[in-house]
């Protein structure tokens, strides 16, 4: 900003220059600028600029939100933390052990941890968020945490430090689900407010590096330094406060003015910038982050009560007639992986099953030809005067996923599919698409934390959501489902979840396309110490500032 | 103003708040036969992970279950007791959010009106000033002005003065440059009618046979346009100035997105993406309630800038009519 003195001059300048500029500025605004320089103090401020900052802010309710889970990450602690690979180690919680069938885990927490109320977080504590994660208080308002097991029963504080929690079946996903962006730690002074005094995020008290300094609904949230935090995560390499000063959220909804902010040396770091954005951003000599989440590699599932997939050949044709490294070389940057099965590799029970999905359009025409469908004049196959017909839905929460969808329906095109694609918006997609059982195929973009997920919802089984359309009607999927769901110990699980990859994709029930990043972050080269989570949220915890 | 006044003034603020109930009816219709509410469809999210009883409890907690009707009801009774209910978006009470960010665009709307009127002010004066070769530059600007979309306005403000030459940071749009260029970007399109409108007020006035005579006896061009032509050629600028502010309004939400600043605007795309239906039906009625009460401000502007509308006060509802065709008369 400038001074009084010169604010005269600089108009006149800048009126001077608007109408030479104008056009250029409008085309590019890609020009180095007038950095605010602020990056010199000890510590520093980060600023952060993002495309939402998701609805409400009741924790339970929001933290499912991939824009809140960036406040959140800074603002509260978990009891364990996952690294990017998957990996749980020790946080709030600083040892656990299960009893023989995965039904009952002892937590021994760190003593002397204190919500930035100044209540201590204890078991009493812990019990008390276990327990609004597990049922929150829907009759006021506050969901339960949706991801959180169903096989629950009880928590109890058996002293300060250890927590005692039970369940009815075996969960070994319990562990891993406390490191999950949802199971966030908040002072028992929270959890007693209503839902309209937790929608204030300035009484939302958690136990994190930072607190809310400030924030103003639909536009910023200003984080400042607890200067007393002494428990980060080891895995982290630190315990004690935080390097930088502040951390602000700023909304900035057009993506084309958060980038080219960014490189006026206006802000830090910018969210969400598209693919075809970043050759250009690193050549401006910005940094470029693509972390992958622990979850479902980006495809479709198939649904095999649906025409024309009832037939195995026809999921199998339609597996092996799409090129994926011409999706990889057209559509993204070299920073994008291949997918190795429909689980993302940095799952740690995730397989390579490649070969079940490889490209081959000759085997896809032959097992088209087996399965009856004939190529008629055109090259469109057809069968008793049926088209061998398939609607694609792009997923409105994949930017790419368009380009992708056209991608593919050149290459199932190209085998005698006939295929169509229909947009629809987030609102109506929510409405038509997602849990639609008559529709043939679904794009997935889906994280998790633990593997044991995909257990309780391949199948109809334990209100499953019956992915591919299969109910109960595959024994060999039923068996592996119960083998993942039932494991007491990870090892027999990791086996089970390996011969489950290669069942589903030998069936071509899931069709990978690519390994799925759903959050890019740019930034400035001199942000530094930046970690990403395993459900690939920035965390600046240990960040600091260059020059 | 006398009996007849109180009865006209009577009767323009009873259809005020005719308007204004209808307004809150009609929005609550449109978004209730939209598919879907935003509770729902957050909730059945398969990523979410709720279970159908889950989801009915959360439903019912928001009333969202009850038929239309009812819901319209408790709507209806809430409002008229000045409870504006909560948004179902951010779960904050529906007062405080319109409330937080009310400021922030009567601020920016000021803003743009003054700059509206005064390159209007600008225009119509220099096309009287000007030679005719001049003029013709002048009076095309309005048309300019008018098919230059604002956001194209406000992406090149930007672009120049906070990212080239650092004059303002988009991170704090609420500083006072970043007010006045969101201003210059909004106030600009609104100019072009208010100019167009001028321009022909003050070239039909200049026209008149009073003015032949004004100059025919030696009267100084300033003096003739400020103290003879100006006033008669205002009227029809007073009518347009109350229309603009549905245009300030509709232009508030394009430039407060592009600027990041937090209003009206910006409240009302957040609550249409995501159905938040109190929100909305408060901000449509606080936008019915503005936009009647400038009409019935300038309504009741008229007859102090022309002594003859107050003589006839037996049809004050067609005076706005009357007016338009009597300003040609000397």
């Amino acid at each position: 900003m400038s001074t009084d003195n010169t604010s005269r001059r600089t108009v006149l300048t800048a009126l001077g220059a608007v109408a030479a500029a104008a056009p250029l500025a409008a085309c590019g605004g890609a020009a180095s600028g007038s950095g605010a320089g602020e990056g010199a103090q000890a510590g520093g401020d980060v600023v952060f600029l993002i495309d939402s900052l998701g609805d409400t802010w009741i924790p339970n309710n929001s933290a499912i939100s991939s824009f809140q889970g960036n406040v959140w990450g800074h603002v509260t602690d978990k009891l364990v933390h996952v690294d990017a690979d998957g990996q749980v180690s020790p946080w709030i919680a600083e040892r656990w052990e299960q009893n023989a069938d995965a039904t009952e885990f002892t937590l021994h927490l760190k003593s002397g941890v204190t919500f930035s109320d100044g209540t201590a977080l204890d078991a009493e504590a812990v019990v008390a968020n276990l327990d609004h994660w597990a049922r929150g208080r829907p009759e006021a308002g506050i969901n339960p945490i949706g991801l959180f097991p169903k096989t629950y029963a009880a928590a109890s504080a058996a002293d300060a430090t250890t927590v005692v929690v039970e369940f009815d079946a075996p969960t070994l996903g319990f562990i891993p689900t406390l490191g999950y962006h949802g199971s966030i730690l908040v002072s028992p002074a929270t959890i007693a407010l209503s839902a309209e005094q937790q929608a204030d995020l300035s009484q939302d008290i958690g136990s994190g590096p930072y607190v809310v300094r400030s924030w103003k609904e639909g536009d910023n949230v200003v984080l400042a330094r607890r200067e007393d935090y002494a428990w980060g995560p080891q895995a982290l390499g630190r315990t004690g406060p935080a390097t930088l000063d502040s951390i602000t959220y700023k909304i900035v909804k057009e993506s084309s003015l958060r980038t080219a902010t960014l490189q006026s040396g206006q802000a830090d770091v910018a969210y969400n910038a598209t693919p075809q954005e970043l050759a250009s951003l690193q050549e401006a000599g910005l940094e470029v982050a693509v972390p992958r989440y622990l979850g479902f590699a980006h495809g479709y599932r198939l649904n095999a009560s649906v025409a024309p997939f009832q037939d195995v050949r026809v999921r199998q044709a339609f597996q092996h007639a799409i090129d994926r490294e011409e999706i990889l070389s057209t559509v993204y940057t070299p920073d994008w992986q291949a997918a190795q099965s429909f689980l993302q590799s940095n799952v740690p029970e995730a397989t390579d099953h490649s070969a079940e999905f490889a490209f081959d359009a000759a085997l896809a025409g032959r097992l088209l030809d087996q399965a009856g469908w004939v190529p008629g004049a055109d090259g469109k196959r057809a069968k008793d005067g049926q088209p061998l017909a398939v609607t694609l839905y792009p997923n409105p929460y994949l930017v790419t996923s368009q380009a992708i969808d056209e991608l593919v329906a050149q290459q199932l095109g190209a085998v005698g599919f006939t295929v169509d694609l229909q947009l629809y918006d987030v609102v109506t997609y929510g409405e038509r698409v997602t849990g639609n059982k008559t529709l043939s195929n679904y794009e997935v973009t889906r994280s998790f934390i633990d593997v044991g997920t995909v257990a309780s919802i391949l199948t109809s089984a334990n209100g499953g959501e019956d992915w591919f359309g299969l109910g109960e009607g595959d024994e060999t999927l039923n068996q592996l489902r119960d083998a993942v769901a039932g494991a007491v110990d990870l090892d027999t699980r990791a086996a089970a979840v390996d011969q489950l990859q290669q069942h589903v994709l030998e069936q071509g029930l899931y069709v990978p396309l690519e390994q799925i990043v759903q959050r890019i972050y740019a930034q400035t080269a001199r942000l530094k110490g930046v970690t990403y989570n395993g459900v690939a949220y920035a965390n600046y915890y240990t960040a600091h500032l260059d020059g | 103003m006398d009996r007849g006044y109180l009865g006209f003034a009577a009767r323009r603020v009873g259809q005020a708040l005719v308007v204004v109930l209808l307004a809150y009816v009609v929005t609550f219709v449109v978004i209730s036969v939209l598919p879907g509410d935003p509770v729902t469809n957050t909730l059945r999210n398969p990523e979410n992970g709720f279970t159908e009883a889950d989801v009915a409890r959360i439903v019912a907690y928001y009333g969202l279950d009850q038929p239309v009707l009812v819901q319209l009801w408790e709507s209806l009774s809430r409002f008229a007791t000045g409870d504006l209910g909560v948004s179902l978006r951010s779960n904050l009470p529906v007062s405080q959010t319109i409330g937080d960010v009310l400021g922030s665009t009567a601020v920016l709307a000021a803003a743009a009106l003054a700059v509206a009127v005064a390159l209007a002010v600008l225009i119509a004066f220099g096309t009287q000033y000007l030679p005719v070769r001049a003029q013709g530059v002048l009076r095309a600007l309005p048309s300019l002005f008018l098919s230059v979309p604002n956001f194209v306005i406000g992406l090149v403000l930007i672009h120049v003065f906070a990212l080239q030459l650092g004059l303002f940071r988009v991170i704090y749009p609420d500083s006072a440059w970043a007010t006045s260029f969101a201003a210059l970007a909004l106030g600009i399109p609104v100019s072009a009618q208010l100019a167009e409108v001028l321009t022909a007020g003050l070239d039909h006035e200049s026209r008149q046979e009073y003015a032949s005579v004004a100059r025919s006896r030696g009267l100084g061009r300033t003096r003739l346009l400020l103290r003879h032509l100006l006033r008669p050629s205002s009227l029809p600028v007073v009518t347009v100035l109350a229309l603009t502010v549905g245009e300030l309004l509709g232009g508030a939400l394009i430039t407060e997105t592009i600027f990041g600043r937090t209003g009206i605007g910006s409240l009302v795309e957040s609550s249409v993406t995501t159905q938040d239906l109190p929100v909305l039906q408060a901000v449509v009625s606080l936008a019915a309630v503005v936009f009647v009460v400038v009409n019935l401000v300038a309504d009741l502007v008229h007859p102090l800038l022309d002594p003859r509308v107050r003589k006839p006060p037996t049809r004050p509802s067609a005076e706005r009519e009357v007016l338009a065709q009597e300003v040609s008369t000397p």
